[in-house]
Protein backbone atom coordinates (compact mmCIF):
# COMPACT_ATOMS: atom_id res chain seq x y z
CA UNK A 1 0.00 0.00 0.00
CA UNK A 2 1.01 3.31 -0.71
CA UNK A 3 3.38 4.66 2.37
CA UNK A 4 2.12 8.15 2.53
CA UNK A 5 -1.48 6.94 2.60
CA UNK A 6 -0.25 4.43 5.37
CA UNK A 7 1.35 6.91 7.55
CA UNK A 8 -2.31 9.17 7.19
CA UNK A 9 -4.17 6.15 8.06
CA UNK A 10 -2.04 5.50 11.19
CA UNK A 11 -2.36 8.86 12.40
CA UNK A 12 -5.72 10.00 12.08
CA UNK A 13 -6.72 6.20 13.62
CA UNK A 14 -3.88 5.82 16.07
CA UNK A 15 -2.76 2.83 15.05
CA UNK A 16 0.10 0.92 14.03
CA UNK A 17 0.82 1.10 10.34
CA UNK A 18 1.20 -2.97 10.42
CA UNK A 19 -2.40 -3.38 11.49
CA UNK A 20 -3.34 -1.38 8.49
CA UNK A 21 -4.25 -3.46 5.29
CA UNK A 22 -6.78 -2.94 2.33
CA UNK A 23 -9.89 -5.64 4.03
CA UNK A 24 -10.04 -2.95 7.01
CA UNK A 25 -13.65 -1.57 7.26
CA UNK A 26 -14.82 1.06 9.22
CA UNK A 27 -16.57 -1.24 11.69
CA UNK A 28 -12.68 -3.05 12.55
CA UNK A 29 -11.78 0.16 14.23
CA UNK A 30 -13.51 1.31 17.20
CA UNK A 31 -12.68 4.94 16.66
CA UNK A 32 -13.51 5.36 13.35
CA UNK A 33 -16.62 7.92 13.64
CA UNK A 34 -18.26 10.99 12.14
CA UNK A 35 -15.41 13.15 13.97
CA UNK A 36 -12.32 10.83 12.81
CA UNK A 37 -14.16 10.85 9.11
CA UNK A 38 -13.47 14.32 9.27
CA UNK A 39 -9.89 14.43 10.32
CA UNK A 40 -9.60 11.02 7.91
CA UNK A 41 -10.81 13.37 4.65
CA UNK A 42 -8.75 16.79 5.70
CA UNK A 43 -5.61 14.78 6.40
CA UNK A 44 -5.98 13.32 2.56
CA UNK A 45 -7.02 16.67 1.16
CA UNK A 46 -4.13 18.01 3.15
CA UNK A 47 -1.21 15.32 2.33
CA UNK A 48 -2.52 14.67 -1.12
CA UNK A 49 -3.37 18.77 -2.10
CA UNK A 50 -6.86 17.43 -3.03
CA UNK A 51 -10.48 18.29 -2.79
CA UNK A 52 -12.84 15.29 -2.11
CA UNK A 53 -16.31 15.48 -2.69
CA UNK A 54 -19.34 14.67 -0.44
CA UNK A 55 -20.29 11.59 -2.52
CA UNK A 56 -16.68 10.57 -2.01
CA UNK A 57 -16.63 10.82 2.04
CA UNK A 58 -19.57 9.28 2.25
CA UNK A 59 -18.47 6.51 0.05
CA UNK A 60 -15.20 6.47 2.57
CA UNK A 61 -16.20 3.57 4.80
CA UNK A 62 -12.77 0.79 4.53
CA UNK A 63 -9.38 0.99 3.22
CA UNK A 64 -10.01 -0.26 0.08
CA UNK A 65 -12.82 2.11 -0.59
CA UNK A 66 -10.42 5.10 0.21
CA UNK A 67 -8.14 3.52 -2.04
CA UNK A 68 -10.24 3.36 -5.01
CA UNK A 69 -11.12 6.89 -4.63
CA UNK A 70 -7.50 7.94 -4.47
CA UNK A 71 -7.26 5.57 -7.46
CA UNK A 72 -10.20 7.19 -9.60
CA UNK A 73 -8.46 10.63 -8.52
CA UNK A 74 -4.97 9.81 -10.46
CA UNK A 75 -3.82 9.59 -6.78
CA UNK A 76 -2.68 6.22 -6.66
CA UNK A 77 -1.64 3.98 -9.39
CA UNK B 1 -20.87 20.59 59.56
CA UNK B 2 -22.33 17.81 61.25
CA UNK B 3 -24.22 14.92 59.38
CA UNK B 4 -25.60 13.30 61.73
CA UNK B 5 -29.78 14.01 61.12
CA UNK B 6 -29.85 16.35 57.98
CA UNK B 7 -31.75 15.96 55.66
CA UNK B 8 -30.91 15.21 51.94
CA UNK B 9 -32.40 15.06 48.50
CA UNK B 10 -30.22 13.01 45.70
CA UNK B 11 -31.93 13.36 41.95
CA UNK B 12 -31.30 10.23 40.15
CA UNK B 13 -30.74 8.26 43.36
CA UNK B 14 -32.02 5.18 41.83
CA UNK B 15 -29.82 4.89 39.44
CA UNK B 16 -25.98 3.61 39.78
CA UNK B 17 -24.26 6.28 40.72
CA UNK B 18 -26.89 7.84 42.63
CA UNK B 19 -27.48 4.61 44.71
CA UNK B 20 -23.67 4.91 45.61
CA UNK B 21 -23.94 9.16 47.08
CA UNK B 22 -27.85 7.69 48.71
CA UNK B 23 -26.02 4.77 50.72
CA UNK B 24 -23.09 6.79 51.30
CA UNK B 25 -24.87 10.14 53.10
CA UNK B 26 -27.34 7.05 55.00
CA UNK B 27 -24.57 5.26 56.30
CA UNK B 28 -22.90 9.44 57.14
CA UNK B 29 -26.21 9.60 59.67
CA UNK B 30 -28.25 11.99 56.43
CA UNK B 31 -31.97 11.07 56.20
CA UNK B 32 -31.70 10.72 52.33
CA UNK B 33 -35.03 11.29 50.03
CA UNK B 34 -34.47 9.88 46.10
CA UNK B 35 -36.35 12.17 43.64
CA UNK B 36 -36.14 9.92 40.15
CA UNK B 37 -38.35 8.95 37.05
CA UNK B 38 -37.36 5.36 37.35
CA UNK B 39 -38.44 3.07 40.58
CA UNK B 40 -36.11 2.57 42.97
CA UNK B 41 -36.41 0.24 46.10
CA UNK B 42 -35.91 3.03 48.70
CA UNK B 43 -38.75 3.69 51.35
CA UNK B 44 -38.03 7.40 50.62
CA UNK B 45 -38.07 7.68 46.63
CA UNK B 46 -40.67 10.12 44.97
CA UNK B 47 -40.87 9.00 41.31
CA UNK B 48 -41.35 12.35 39.52
CA UNK B 49 -40.24 14.13 36.34
CA UNK B 50 -37.54 16.51 37.12
CA UNK B 51 -38.27 18.38 34.02
CA UNK B 52 -42.14 19.27 35.58
CA UNK B 53 -41.67 21.96 38.20
CA UNK B 54 -44.85 21.14 39.54
CA UNK B 55 -44.12 17.64 39.83
CA UNK B 56 -40.86 18.62 41.73
CA UNK B 57 -42.42 20.96 43.98
CA UNK B 58 -45.27 18.70 45.43
CA UNK B 59 -42.48 15.63 46.23
CA UNK B 60 -40.11 18.38 47.61
CA UNK B 61 -43.36 20.05 50.09
CA UNK B 62 -44.72 16.59 51.08
CA UNK B 63 -40.26 16.27 52.25
CA UNK B 64 -40.44 19.43 54.17
CA UNK B 65 -44.40 18.55 55.75
CA UNK B 66 -42.44 15.21 56.79
CA UNK B 67 -38.65 16.37 58.25
CA UNK B 68 -39.56 20.35 58.70
CA UNK B 69 -36.43 21.28 56.50
CA UNK B 70 -34.29 20.22 53.49
CA UNK B 71 -30.33 20.47 54.33
CA UNK B 72 -28.36 19.15 51.30
CA UNK B 73 -29.65 19.10 47.30
CA UNK B 74 -27.22 16.68 45.34
CA UNK B 75 -28.48 17.20 41.66
CA UNK B 76 -26.81 13.87 40.39
CA UNK B 77 -29.52 13.53 38.02
CA UNK B 78 -28.04 13.46 34.23
CA UNK B 79 -27.69 11.66 30.70
CA UNK B 80 -24.79 11.49 28.44
CA UNK B 81 -25.47 12.31 25.19
CA UNK B 82 -23.35 12.05 22.20
CA UNK B 83 -23.69 13.59 18.90
CA UNK B 84 -21.33 15.62 16.32
CA UNK B 85 -22.72 19.05 15.29
CA UNK B 86 -21.65 17.58 12.13
CA UNK B 87 -21.76 14.24 10.69
CA UNK B 88 -20.28 13.66 7.78
CA UNK B 89 -21.21 10.69 6.98
CA UNK B 90 -24.58 11.61 6.76
CA UNK B 91 -25.12 13.92 3.91
CA UNK B 92 -29.19 13.57 4.64
CA UNK B 93 -29.10 14.65 8.02
CA UNK B 94 -25.29 15.95 8.57
CA UNK B 95 -26.32 18.60 11.45
CA UNK B 96 -26.51 18.15 14.85
CA UNK B 97 -30.84 17.58 15.40
CA UNK B 98 -31.85 20.76 17.35
CA UNK B 99 -34.02 18.76 19.61
CA UNK B 100 -31.65 16.89 20.61
CA UNK B 101 -29.61 19.47 21.43
CA UNK B 102 -32.88 20.96 23.62
CA UNK B 103 -34.06 17.29 24.84
CA UNK B 104 -30.51 17.07 26.30
CA UNK B 105 -29.69 20.37 27.79
CA UNK B 106 -33.40 20.02 29.46
CA UNK B 107 -32.33 16.99 31.17
CA UNK B 108 -29.05 17.79 32.46
CA UNK B 109 -29.20 21.84 32.92
CA UNK B 110 -32.86 22.45 33.09
CA UNK B 111 -33.50 19.89 35.55
CA UNK B 112 -30.64 21.00 37.88
CA UNK B 113 -32.58 24.69 37.72
CA UNK B 114 -35.84 22.90 38.19
CA UNK B 115 -34.93 21.43 41.90
CA UNK B 116 -32.60 23.68 42.73
CA UNK B 117 -34.10 26.79 42.47
CA UNK B 118 -36.88 24.93 44.18
CA UNK B 119 -34.99 23.67 47.58
CA UNK B 120 -33.11 26.84 47.62
CA UNK B 121 -36.29 28.85 48.24
CA UNK B 122 -37.50 26.45 50.93
CA UNK B 123 -34.08 26.73 52.09
CA UNK B 124 -34.64 30.35 52.55
CA UNK B 125 -38.14 30.88 53.69
CA UNK B 126 -36.91 27.88 56.83
CA UNK B 127 -33.89 29.81 56.81
CA UNK B 128 -31.89 26.57 56.82
CA UNK B 129 -28.82 26.39 55.69
CA UNK B 130 -27.17 24.05 53.92
CA UNK B 131 -25.46 23.12 50.36
CA UNK B 132 -26.46 22.63 46.91
CA UNK B 133 -24.48 20.56 45.24
CA UNK B 134 -24.44 20.16 41.18
CA UNK B 135 -22.92 17.54 39.17
CA UNK B 136 -21.29 18.69 36.21
CA UNK B 137 -18.70 16.29 34.11
CA UNK B 138 -15.35 16.49 32.96
CA UNK B 139 -17.03 17.74 29.23
CA UNK B 140 -17.69 20.84 31.08
CA UNK B 141 -14.34 22.34 29.48
CA UNK B 142 -16.16 21.18 25.71
CA UNK B 143 -16.21 17.79 24.44
CA UNK B 144 -15.62 16.95 20.66
CA UNK B 145 -18.84 15.44 19.76
CA UNK B 146 -21.09 16.56 22.54
CA UNK B 147 -22.25 19.69 22.03
CA UNK B 148 -25.25 19.23 23.96
CA UNK B 149 -24.20 17.49 26.99
CA UNK B 150 -21.04 19.62 27.42
CA UNK B 151 -23.22 23.07 26.70
CA UNK B 152 -25.23 21.86 29.28
CA UNK B 153 -22.74 20.79 32.04
CA UNK B 154 -21.14 24.24 31.61
CA UNK B 155 -24.32 25.66 32.89
CA UNK B 156 -24.81 23.55 35.44
CA UNK B 157 -20.91 25.04 36.64
CA UNK B 158 -22.05 28.58 36.10
CA UNK B 159 -25.24 27.93 37.79
CA UNK B 160 -23.11 26.43 40.78
CA UNK B 161 -20.69 29.85 40.90
CA UNK B 162 -23.92 32.42 40.45
CA UNK B 163 -26.26 30.37 43.14
CA UNK B 164 -22.11 30.27 45.95
CA UNK B 165 -22.79 34.17 45.33
CA UNK B 166 -26.25 34.98 45.27
CA UNK B 167 -27.14 32.60 48.46
CA UNK B 168 -24.44 32.63 50.47
CA UNK B 169 -25.58 35.50 52.66
CA UNK B 170 -28.11 32.87 53.92
CA UNK B 171 -25.52 30.50 54.46
CA UNK B 172 -26.14 28.38 51.52
CA UNK B 173 -23.17 26.91 49.80
CA UNK B 174 -23.00 25.40 46.15
CA UNK B 175 -20.88 23.07 44.63
CA UNK B 176 -19.77 21.32 41.76
CA UNK B 177 -18.39 17.93 41.46
CA UNK B 178 -16.83 17.14 38.34
CA UNK B 179 -16.33 13.69 37.05
CA UNK B 180 -13.70 12.71 34.90
CA UNK B 181 -13.96 8.78 33.69
CA UNK B 182 -15.88 6.68 36.21
CA UNK B 183 -16.57 2.91 35.88
CA UNK B 184 -19.87 3.00 36.03
CA UNK B 185 -22.54 1.43 33.78
CA UNK B 186 -23.10 4.49 31.84
CA UNK B 187 -19.63 5.15 30.99
CA UNK B 188 -19.84 1.47 29.29
CA UNK B 189 -22.70 2.22 27.56
CA UNK B 190 -21.34 5.53 26.18
CA UNK B 191 -17.79 4.79 26.00
CA UNK B 192 -16.41 1.68 23.77
CA UNK B 193 -13.84 -0.84 24.79
CA UNK B 194 -11.05 1.03 22.74
CA UNK B 195 -12.06 4.77 23.76
CA UNK B 196 -12.12 3.02 27.49
CA UNK B 197 -8.32 2.12 26.82
CA UNK B 198 -7.07 5.33 25.58
CA UNK B 199 -8.50 7.74 28.29
CA UNK B 200 -7.13 5.17 30.70
CA UNK B 201 -3.62 5.12 28.88
CA UNK B 202 -3.86 8.94 28.87
CA UNK B 203 -4.76 9.40 32.72
CA UNK B 204 -1.82 10.35 34.80
CA UNK B 205 -3.49 7.50 37.39
CA UNK B 206 -3.91 5.04 34.81
CA UNK B 207 -7.31 3.76 36.02
CA UNK B 208 -11.02 5.14 35.52
CA UNK B 209 -12.53 6.40 39.01
CA UNK B 210 -14.34 4.58 41.16
CA UNK B 211 -18.41 5.36 42.19
CA UNK B 212 -16.89 5.45 45.69
CA UNK B 213 -14.57 8.87 44.99
CA UNK B 214 -17.37 10.44 43.70
CA UNK B 215 -19.59 10.03 46.98
CA UNK B 216 -16.47 11.00 49.08
CA UNK B 217 -16.16 14.43 47.44
CA UNK B 218 -19.97 14.61 47.89
CA UNK B 219 -19.71 13.94 51.71
CA UNK B 220 -16.49 16.07 52.16
CA UNK B 221 -18.26 19.42 50.02
CA UNK B 222 -21.45 18.59 52.99
CA UNK B 223 -19.07 18.23 55.56
CA UNK B 224 -16.57 21.49 54.99
CA UNK B 225 -18.66 24.51 55.88
CA UNK B 226 -15.58 27.23 53.82
CA UNK B 227 -16.24 25.11 50.69
CA UNK B 228 -18.39 27.31 48.62
CA UNK B 229 -18.65 28.52 44.74
CA UNK B 230 -16.11 25.91 43.34
CA UNK B 231 -16.04 22.89 40.96
CA UNK B 232 -14.17 19.82 42.26
CA UNK B 233 -12.82 18.02 39.28
CA UNK B 234 -11.90 14.21 40.10
CA UNK B 235 -10.66 12.85 36.85
CA UNK B 236 -7.10 11.26 37.75
CA UNK B 237 -5.27 14.26 36.45
CA UNK B 238 -6.63 13.69 33.06
CA UNK B 239 -6.97 17.71 32.56
CA UNK B 240 -3.68 18.52 33.90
Amino acid sequence: MNERLLKILASVFEIKEVNISLELKKDDIDSWDSLKQMDLVVSLEEGYGIVLEMEEIVKMNSVQSIVDILSIKGILQ
Amino acid sequence: MNTEGLVAVVTGGAGNLGKEIASKLESNGLIVYILDIKKSESERHYQVDLCNEQEVEKAIMSIINKEGKINVLVNNAGVIYSEPLINIMNPSKMRHSYENFTKYVKLNLDTTFIVGSIVAEKMVQKRTKGVIINMSSISAVGNAGQSAYSAAKAGVESLTKTWSKELGVFGIRSVGIAPGFIDTESTSHALNESIILHVKKNTPLKKLGKKENISEAILFAIKNDYLSGTIIKINGGLTI
